[in-house]
């Protein structure tokens, strides 16, 4: 694989933001760096010059580069756990009222491995019909495969056992169709899914959410840029609407920007707004 | 030489000698070290808990961005790439796995190598596949100091000999040398 040296990362970062208005320079160095790598092999690249003609002479591969270049969820249903406390604590608590024009919000989406988690899980607890979701992606391309639903075969099994080690109702396999290499997901589940191509500091999020899933969105940003986005996901959500982020992120609510949130279930990284 | 990290790569057969180092050593250990284990995906905690009960530095499986420390231990969280970054930072990836592995031993290393060039200290210990023979020559490539357990020592030799193939390394070493190695930092 070829590795790029600083020099050029830089070059790259500058070159699409003066090309795209996309400032990349918020990025985590270390996976920005590998995800271009990446993104230079799929696309039979030689070096960092190939990828910079390509990003200067042809306008329409930036879409592609885009949906390239963020990192995917590379399984449904990570961390059972997170996804049973929803299932068993967080939906029974919610009365009628709170159900009324509920919304969620994925910021983020690249394969759509969350999306269509939660779809599953609202599908089995009856609610799908009743609530509105959001998904926001950087690029095009990403809308268009989630929409799509097609996977490889292969990166299907964690997700398998993933579903298990959750105790859904049935057994993943309901949700796909195998077609040789590939699986479709029902495409159905997504009836109720608004799609929204965002940018980088989420300046396209919807309003008066109630419950936003961002689990492994921040620690692709460095920290001055995490604070952009608690902000936003902060002014985004409702009175008391709560955040879900990783396992391994962080919000230190002694911080001022990370102070406008408090913790509602640390063991599965669940905090909530805070009313000051 | 004035080293600013210890690396360490381990796989099946590691525990014993990775409880062993970490018990040698003691909070005034000059240099934080990175511990890149493999470990099962679906199991979140215990580990730190079980390296912990003979370490006598303290043991930490880092949140994104957290910033190292000497004398401590940072052990690569479970279903997370544990990448070094420019500024003494960690940042998590949740990046598809490599050699089947998240978190991956040459991930680890190639970004530590990248951050610490010759200031680093590389080792790989026992283990059944092949993660971390290439982040162990990115390493030596850069400058910093190589390290492979003793194969005929090892638990499990795969991981060991894999790293030996790859690149010329500075020391093959028994688990005394190793602790002695770390002594002298």
């Amino acid at each position: 694989m070829i590795e790029l040296g600083i020099v050029d990362i830089r070059e790259i970062i500058r070159l699409i933001k003066a090309h795209y208005d996309f400032d990349f320079s918020s990025c985590s160095l270390t996976s920005f760096k590998y995800r271009l790598e990446h993104v230079i092999a799929k696309n039979n690249l030689n070096n960092a010059e190939s990828l910079f003609r390509k990003l200067t002479d042809e306008p329409d591969f930036f879409d592609t580069f885009l949906h390239q270049l963020c990192v995917p969820s590379t399984e449904m249903f990570r961390d059972p756990s997170v996804w049973r406390w929803l299932r068993e604590s967080y939906f029974p608590s919610l009365d009628e009222k709170h159900l009324m024009n509920f919304k969620i919000w994925l910021p983020y989406c690249v394969s759509g491995g969350e999306l269509y988690s939660l779809a599953i899980l609202l599908k089995e607890i009856n609610l799908l019909n009743k609530v509105k979701i959001f998904a926001s992606s950087f690029s095009n391309e990403s809308i268009k495969n989630i929409k799509a639903g097609v996977y490889p075969f292969k990166k299907s099994e964690v997700s398998v056992e993933n579903y298990r080690r959750f105790q859904g109702d049935t057994d993943l396999s309901d949700y796909f169709k195998r077609e040789k290499y590939n699986v479709v997901r029902d495409t159905s589940l997504l009836k109720n899914v608004e799609f929204i191509k965002d940018d980088i500091t989420f300046n396209n999020a919807p309003n008066n959410i109630k419950l936003i899933l961002m689990r492994n969105v921040m620690i692709y940003f460095n920290p001055a840029h995490q604070e952009k986005i608690l902000q936003k996901v902060h002014d985004s959500l409702s009175a008391y609407g709560n955040l879900i982020i990783g396992l391994k992120e962080q919000i230190k609510t002694n911080h001022n920007i990370h102070g406008l949130f408090e913790a509602v279930e640390l063991n599965e990284s669940v905090y909530k707004r805070k009313i000051v | 030489m004035n080293y600013k990290a210890v690396i360490i790569g381990g796989s099946a057969g590691s525990f014993q000698i990775v409880t062993r180092i970490l018990n040698s050593l003691d909070p005034s250990f000059p240099l934080p070290i990175l511990l890149c284990l493999h470990r099962l995906k679906h199991v979140r905690s215990g580990f730190v808990e079980a390296l912990s009960l003979k370490s006598k530095i303290p043991i930490f499986e880092p949140f994104d961005k957290d910033q190292l420390k000497t004398g401590c231990a940072y052990l690569a969280p479970s279903n997370y790439h544990m990448f070094i970054e420019l500024a003494n930072r960690i940042s998590l990836s949740a990046d598809e796995s490599v050699n089947h592995s998240r978190p991956s031993i040459d991930l680890s290393f190639i970004t530590a190598a990248n951050a610490y060039r010759e200031k680093l200290i590389g080792i790989i210990l026992s283990g059944a596949n092949r993660d971390g023979a290439l982040g162990l020559k990115k390493v030596g490539d850069n400058g910093g100091v190589t390290i492979v357990q003793d194969p005929t020592e090892s638990e499990v030799k795969t991981m060991p000999e894999s790293a030996l193939q790859h690149t010329k390394v500075d020391y093959v070493y028994s688990s005394d040398q190793i602790v002695k190695f770390l002594l002298k930092l």
